[in-house]
Formats: C-alpha cells, sequence, structure tokens
C-alpha cells in the first residue's frame, strides 16, 4: 500500500476539489441525478484517468494503490460536491472485496478494467432486510456439479443497474462463499429501486436458479466481507464529513448575508448557537472520519472501535448538519431550487447505507468491551 | 548563564542539578501534602525557593528579572528534563498568571517588591473580578476606586473567589471612571487583602462544599503603585491576564472532590460508565447500550478534536478547534452525570457514605455546572465560537457607548 505524506494527500484532495467545481457542480448535479444511470459517463471517465477510481487497486493491477487515508480524503471531496457516480460501488467496495479475497485469476482479468472506470462492479450483500450483517444475506447457494447456483434476492446495492459485474456474498451449507456473476445473465433480475436521495443509486438483484462461478478465497469470505465494510464505512465517513463541512459553511454564510429587522440573522443568538452547536459537531466528526481512516490504514487494534465510532458521528453529524441548516435558512431552503435538501437527502440515506446509528453504537460499545 | 549556550550544554546543566537536588524525599513529602490550588506547602516553597535561587523558575526571562534570557525552545529543554521527573517550578513566565501579570503592567516599585516572592509562592493570590451585577458582563463591574492622595478607597463586592480566606493580595478590577464607555473605566489593581477594609464569607455551592467565597470591599485602601497599567486600562490588563489563565487551565484540570477519594478515582476500568453499567447489572438493557456508546463517544470525540488541534499547531497551521473544547465538556460531563443517574435509578435519590455510586451520580450532576457556567457560559461560549470562529456578526451592545453612570441596571446586581 502506497501512503501519501499529508501534503502529497492535500494535494490529491485539491486535485479532486478542483474537478469538482467544474465536473459536479450544483447544476450538474441536478442534472445527472435525473438520468436513468445517475452518473455522468464523461466524468467518471475523467475520475480513472485521474486515479481516483482505482485508488484502492494496487499497482500491479493498474490502480493507484493508496490506502484509507487517500480515500478518506477523496471522499470528503465527493461528499462535498455530491458527486454522481459508482465510485463508492465499484471503486471502494467491489475492488476493496476482490482485494480481499485474492481471486489472482479473476483480479488479473476485473481489476485493471475497474481500475480505469471501464468496468462497473457493484457487490451484493444484503437482502430486504438491509441489514449488512450475516444474518442480513438473503442469497443462498448450492452446488451443482462443478458450477454453483444462487437462489434469493439481493437488494440495496449500489449502481447495481449500471454494473457489468456483480459480486455475489450468498451463504451455502459450509458458510458464505462469493460468487462472480454477470447481471445479464438469465435467471438473473435487476431491478432499479427508487431512491429518497436523487444522487444515490439502489438495485435489487434477483436470482432465480441462476448460474455463478465461485471466487476463490484465500481467508474466510466473510472475514473479506467484514474487512470491506470497515473499508467502506470509512469512505462514507469521509463522504458524510465532506458534506457536513460543506453544508455548515454556505449556511453560515447566508446567515451573514440575509437581513431581518434590520440585523443580519447570524447576530442572533438563536441562530448563532445553532451555528457554533454545529461546528462542534462537524469537527468532531471530521476527526472521527480521519482518525478512523488513519486507524484502518496503521492495522491498529483500535480500528474496530474507532470505524464504529466514525460510522455514527459522522453519519449523525450530517443529518443534524442539514436538518438544522435547513431550519436556519427559513423558507428559502424549504424550496426544491435551494441545494440543502440535496444534502439533507444524502445525509438521511447515508445514515442507513450499510447500518444504522444503533447498530454502529452498539459495535462501538461492544468494541470497548461493553 | 547566557542567552547562547548550547541545547546540549543546557539540557546536561538541568540534569546535574536536578540529580543533585531533587530528591526523592522531596517528591514524596510533595505528594503527601494535601494539594490545595491557592497556598503552597512549606515543602512546595522549600523547594520553589531552590528553583527560584538557580534561576529555573522563568528561564525566558532576562536575568534582570530572575530568568535567563532563553528561547521559547530551549526554555522547553529545561521543562521536560523538569517533567521527566515530575519536578515542579520551571516554565512560571509561561504559566504564573499573577507573576507575568504583574512582571508585564506593574510599576518598578511592586515589582521589586512581589515578582521574587511571586515565583517562589509566598504570596498567596486570589481573583478579584466577578461581581454580583457583573457575571456573563464583566465589564459592567460597579465596585469603585476613588484616588484620594496617593491611594485608592475601595467599595463594593466581588464574588466567585477562590482562596480569598488565605490571599495576600488579590487581582481587582474596579471603577475609576463613571464617566465613560463601561470598558474605558476600569482599572486593575493588586488589592492588599490583609486589611480591615476587606471582609471574606465563604460561598456555600449546589454540592454544599464551599470553594468560593463572596469579598466585601469596604474603604479598602489600595496603594496608588499598586496601579497595574494606566487608570482605565484595566480592561486590557484584565485580558492579557485571562489569556495567561486560559493557558494554566488548558493545562490543569479539576478532578472530582479533591482527594477525598470520592470521585471516579474507585472506578479502575477505562470506561466508568461501562463498569458502572455493568454492576448495576444492566450492560444488556439495549437503550442504556445506546446510551452509554453514545456518552462516551462525546469525551473520545473531544479528545480525537484535541489531538487533531495540535497536530494542526505542529504543522503550523492554527486550529479554531481548541476553542470549542469547553462547549464539548460541559456536555460531556452533563451528559455522563445524567447517565450515572439514570443507570443508578432509584438509588440516585439516597446519600452518604452507604451509597457512594448515588453520591458521585449526584456530585457529579450538580458539578457539572461548574464548567456549564463558570469561566463563561455556554451560551457565551457559543457566542465566542460564532463570532470569532465562524465571524458571524455581533449583536448590537446597547450600552457600549454611552458612560457608564448611564448604563441601565436590573436584578441581582447586589
Amino acid at each position: 500500500m502506497n501512503t501519501l505524506g499529508s501534503e502529497e494527500r492535500d494535494a490529491l484532495k485539491d486535485s479532486v476539489r478542483r474537478l469538482m467545481s467544474d465536473a459536479s457542480t450544483e447544476a450538474a448535479v441536478r442534472t445527472v441525478m435525473e438520468t436513468d444511470t445517475g452518473y455522468d459517463a464523461a466524468v467518471w471517465k475523467t475520475l480513472g484517468e485521474m486515479g481516483v477510481v482505482g485508488l484502492m487497486v494496487d499497482e500491479e493491477h493498474g490502480g493507484s494503490g493508496f490506502g484509507p487515508l487517500e480515500l478518506e480524503a477523496v471522499m470528503e471531496e465527493a461528499g462535498a460536491a455530491l458527486l454522481c457516480s459508482p465510485l463508492l460501488a465499484s471503486g471502494v467496495l467491489a475492488a476493496e472485496l476482490l482485494n480481499q479475497l485474492g481471486d489472482e485469476a479473476l483480479n488479473e482479468r476485473l481489476l485493471p478494467r475497474i481500475a480505469t472506470g471501464d468496468c462497473i462492479a457493484s457487490v451484493v450483500l444484503t437482502g430486504d432486510s438491509g441489514c449488512w450483517t450475516q444474518q442480513g444475506v438473503a442469497v443462498s447457494a448450492k452446488q451443482d456439479g462443478d458450477s454453483w447456483v444462487l437462489q434469493g434476492r439481493g437488494s440495496y446495492v449500489l449502481h447495481g443497474q449500471n454494473a457489468e459485474v456483480l459480486v455475489v456474498v450468498a451463504k451455502t451449507d459450509d458458510g458464505f462463499a462469493a460468487f462472480e456473476v454477470d447481471p445479464s445473465a438469465p435467471s438473473v433480475t435487476v431491478a432499479p429501486l427508487p431512491t429518497f436521495d436523487r444522487t444515490l443509486r439502489l438495485a435489487s438483484v434477483d436470482f432465480d436458479d441462476a448460474r455463478a462461478v465461485q471466487v476463490e478465497a484465500r481467508q474466510p469470505v466473510w472475514q473479506a466481507v467484514k474487512r470491506t465494510l470497515d473499508l467502506a464505512l470509512v469512505a462514507l465517513a469521509g463522504q458524510q464529513v465532506g458534506g457536513t463541512q460543506k453544508v455548515l459553511d454556505f449556511t453560515v454564510e447566508y446567515a451573514k448575508a440575509r437581513v431581518q429587522f434590520g440585523r443580519n440573522i447570524g447576530s442572533f443568538q438563536a441562530i448563532k448557537h445553532m451555528a457554533a452547536d454545529l461546528l462542534l459537531e462537524t469537527e468532531s466528526a471530521i476527526s472521527a472520519a480521519r482518525y478512523a481512516a488513519s486507524c484502518l490504514a496503521e492495522s491498529s487494534e483500535k480500528a474496530d472501535e474507532a470505524i464504529s465510532l466514525a460510522a455514527f458521528a459522522c453519519a449523525d453529524a450530517y443529518v443534524k448538519t442539514t436538518a438544522d441548516s435547513i431550519q436556519m435558512h427559513g423558507g428559502i431552503a424549504f424550496t426544491w431550487e435551494h441545494p440543502a435538501h440535496l444534502y439533507l437527502r444524502a445525509a438521511r440515506s447515508s445514515a442507513q447505507l450499510f447500518g444504522g446509528s444503533n447498530h454502529h453504537r452498539e459495535n462501538y460499545l461492544t468494541a470497548m468491551g461493553g | 548563564m547566557t542567552t547562547s549556550v548550547n541545547d546540549e550544554t543546557l539540557r546536561e546543566e538541568v540534569r546535574q542539578w536536578l540529580s543533585e537536588n531533587w530528591a526523592r524525599e522531596i517528591a514524596d513529602e510533595l505528594e503527601s501534602e494535601a494539594p490545595t490550588h491557592y497556598t503552597a506547602s512549606p515543602a512546595l516553597r522549600s523547594w520553589l525557593g531552590k528553583v527560584f535561587d538557580a534561576r529555573w523558575s522563568a528561564p525566558r526571562w532576562p536575568e534582570e528579572w530572575f530568568g535567563r534570557g532563553l528561547s521559547n525552545d530551549q526554555a522547553k529543554i529545561v521543562e521536560r528534563e523538569f517533567a521527566k521527573v515530575k519536578a515542579p517550578g520551571t516554565g512560571q513566565d509561561r504559566v504564573n498568571l499573577w507573576a507575568n501579570t504583574l512582571l508585564a503592567q506593574g510599576q518598578p516599585g511592586l515589582k521589586e517588591k512581589l515578582v521574587g516572592p511571586l515565583l517562589k509562592s509566598e504570596v498567596n493570590m486570589c481573583l478579584l473580578y466577578s461581581e454580583p451585577g457583573a457575571g456573563s458582563d464583566l465589564a459592567g463591574i460597579r465596585t469603585r476606586a476613588d484616588l484620594q492622595g496617593d491611594e485608592y478607597i475601595v467599595n463594593g463586592q466581588k464574588v466567585w473567589t477562590s482562596g480569598a480566606t488565605t490571599a495576600d493580595y488579590g487581582m481587582l478590577i474596579a471603577r475609576t471612571d463613571w464617566d465613560v464607555p463601561k470598558h474605558d473605566g476600569i482599572s486593575f489593581f493588586f488589592c492588599p487583602m490583609k486589611q480591615p477594609g476587606v471582609e471574606v464569607r465563604p460561598l456555600r455551592q449546589i454540592t454544599d462544599e464551599s470553594h468560593f467565597n463572596e469579598v466585601f470591599l469596604s474603604n479598602a485602601v489600595v496603594p496608588a503603585e499598586n496601579l497595574l497599567g494606566k487608570p482605565g486600562s484595566g480592561w486590557r490588563v484584565l485580558n492579557t491576564a485571562l489569556a495567561y489563565e486560559r493557558s494554566v487551565m488548558g493545562e490543569t484540570a479539576r478532578g472530582s472532590r479533591g482527594g477525598t477519594g470520592l470521585g471516579l478515582g474507585a472506578v479502575t476500568e477505562a470506561q466508568p460508565l461501562i463498569a458502572l453499567a455493568r454492576e448495576a447489572g444492566r450492560l444488556d438493557e439495549p437503550h442504556l447500550r445506546q446510551q452509554v456508546a453514545q456518552t462516551i463517544s462525546y469525551r473520545r470525540l473531544n479528545a480525537l478534536n484535541t489531538a487533531r488541534a495540535k497536530a494542526d499547531l505542529a504543522q503550523g497551521t492554527s486550529s479554531s478547534i481548541m476553542s470549542l473544547g469547553k462547549l464539548a465538556m460541559s456536555r460531556i460531563l452533563h451528559e455522563e452525570a445524567r447517565l450515572r443517574t439514570e443507570i443508578l435509578g432509584a438509588e440516585s435519590m439516597l446519600e452518604g457514605e452507604d451509597y457512594p455510586q448515588a453520591v458521585d451520580a449526584n456530585f457529579l450532576s450538580l458539578n457539572a455546572y461548574f464548567t456549564s457556567i463558570g469561566g463563561g457560559t455556554d451560551q457565551i461560549q457559543r457566542n465566542i465560537i460564532g463570532e470569532r470562529v465562524l465571524g458571524l456578526p455581533k449583536e448590537p451592545e446597547v450600552d457600549k457607548t454611552i458612560a457608564f453612570r448611564d448604563v441601565k441596571t436590573g436584578v441581582g446586581s447586589g
């Protein structure tokens, strides 16, 4: 794994921010979020060329070979700009699960194309329960001669409708196994799910005795899944704090500019105190996200605790900041044309993706020995 | 003893001196003495005297003022060596509120008289700032100081004064001009405490402790040479002093019930809340587990913020995160105490030595206000964060530009 110094990491972050300021403006987001695919193919290509899509793919497979610190930094910018893309689906979840499973032949075939963005991959993990836990897996696999047959329904599959390849985690008689599935194959039905956050793309995937190829795994599959989810949670925390910071910034700017009763509304303590509280939430969330990234990068024994903490602290901070932002703006932010609701939608949805805050608080307490 | 000593020589000199002077017996003696914040024990005084004689008390200060004229970096070398053996007394050029304020703002006679003794903790000090009518709005003080000949005659009432019973001097702000706006008519003094015009009465807190006093000033006499700064510049002197105070507060933490062993000391597990819930047999209750996790996270997040602020600072970028610490700590203390109470349930209605957990929970619930009110309420702190960090405009101040004698007063003004 390559680890950048903090200055180089800032430079990487800056380059993504510059791209976002061109390619993921509010106008662009509003256009792209109403399309079927939910991403801009040209921007996705640029992200691939910049090495952002392949951030987590190692260099021998054509990626940048970076780690959680770099990913978290990049995701802050993506989150701030509400970037509509399959980055989390393909560049994080699928790429990392393949890394963790370590099927060399498969990785040689897929990872280079995932790294460039040429191939969009996604992971089928949970089912209709929406629990990203062992109990949540609702696809089962049975061996049929040399091959395998999948039965059941996966759901909340990120960018499932855009995926060329699905990596499916399924229950077998001997625990969990992972499979490579072509979503266009017969007996596989991918259906887009209508999403509250329009920058998000989710799909359900039904398997009706679908043929699948088992992925060789060099570690227990659930362990690979757990490590993949750890990275995905760090990425999501980065995305959330990027959004949180952005919302706080534009809310404070509005409070300085908006005049009522002959005064800037930011001079009223009713508004000022809300802003001060949000700053505490925002800074705490940033600390939590970056700390989780560094713990994961160092494989620290504190990683479980730190990632769970970041998962609920960042999700809750994002929801609170976006919700309070609308209240602080007043009527203007109740209109569709104001961006606040786009962030509120993203915050509310991201707070459920990969498990809700209660789930993460429970894991946090358990990790501390409680 | 020159400003151009090299680092290695200096480090060797401190080590040598400490190895010759800092004996285990002194450490033990200091530890065995009941710690109080406001008076130094005989053993501590004796040690501070040695530190002073060897010019380690304030190594950044010039030789004229008992220092060595060292750079900040070199003074830190001295501080590190003292810290290694846990010896107190150096670095007072950074943290001794009283000596720093006096040296920067005092008149020559008073400095000659007190800077040395302050470095040796031979004189005890207290703060005469807040008044019944001037809490959050400290510049609204109404204690008056009137110049008569070469003395100021002081009348008024101060409150929240720690250490007033033992103090030799109080750092006093009083109004010397009532015809100018409130910030412009304040002067700053070293007020002698042991005189007939000064009466100290202990204040009973909601915790049933008495850490603070009321101080009644009735024709108290302050020599004119005890004025710091110029007449009317007291607000500026005060702000310099407050900056020192904050830096000291940043390095020390107030524990629960000083030294009685009733506080958190009884619980040795890393997470006292987990231990408490387990002990109460309630660690398996899902709604409590959520609250325990959430409450622990507040303290953890604050620690992560502090670590990030320090890292930012080390990289040379200033950080606004530090200003959030006090607000964060208020929430931590109130929430921890609330949750302790919830975990204990009905037992929290009881008191006394048979119910130490209840005593802790109730004490901590009440004492949390020490942080959320003391040193500026949370609401004032939110104003400061909103205005200084986020750059939001101030509320209009109706009393800022009018003569103080025309400023409105209300209830609670004593």
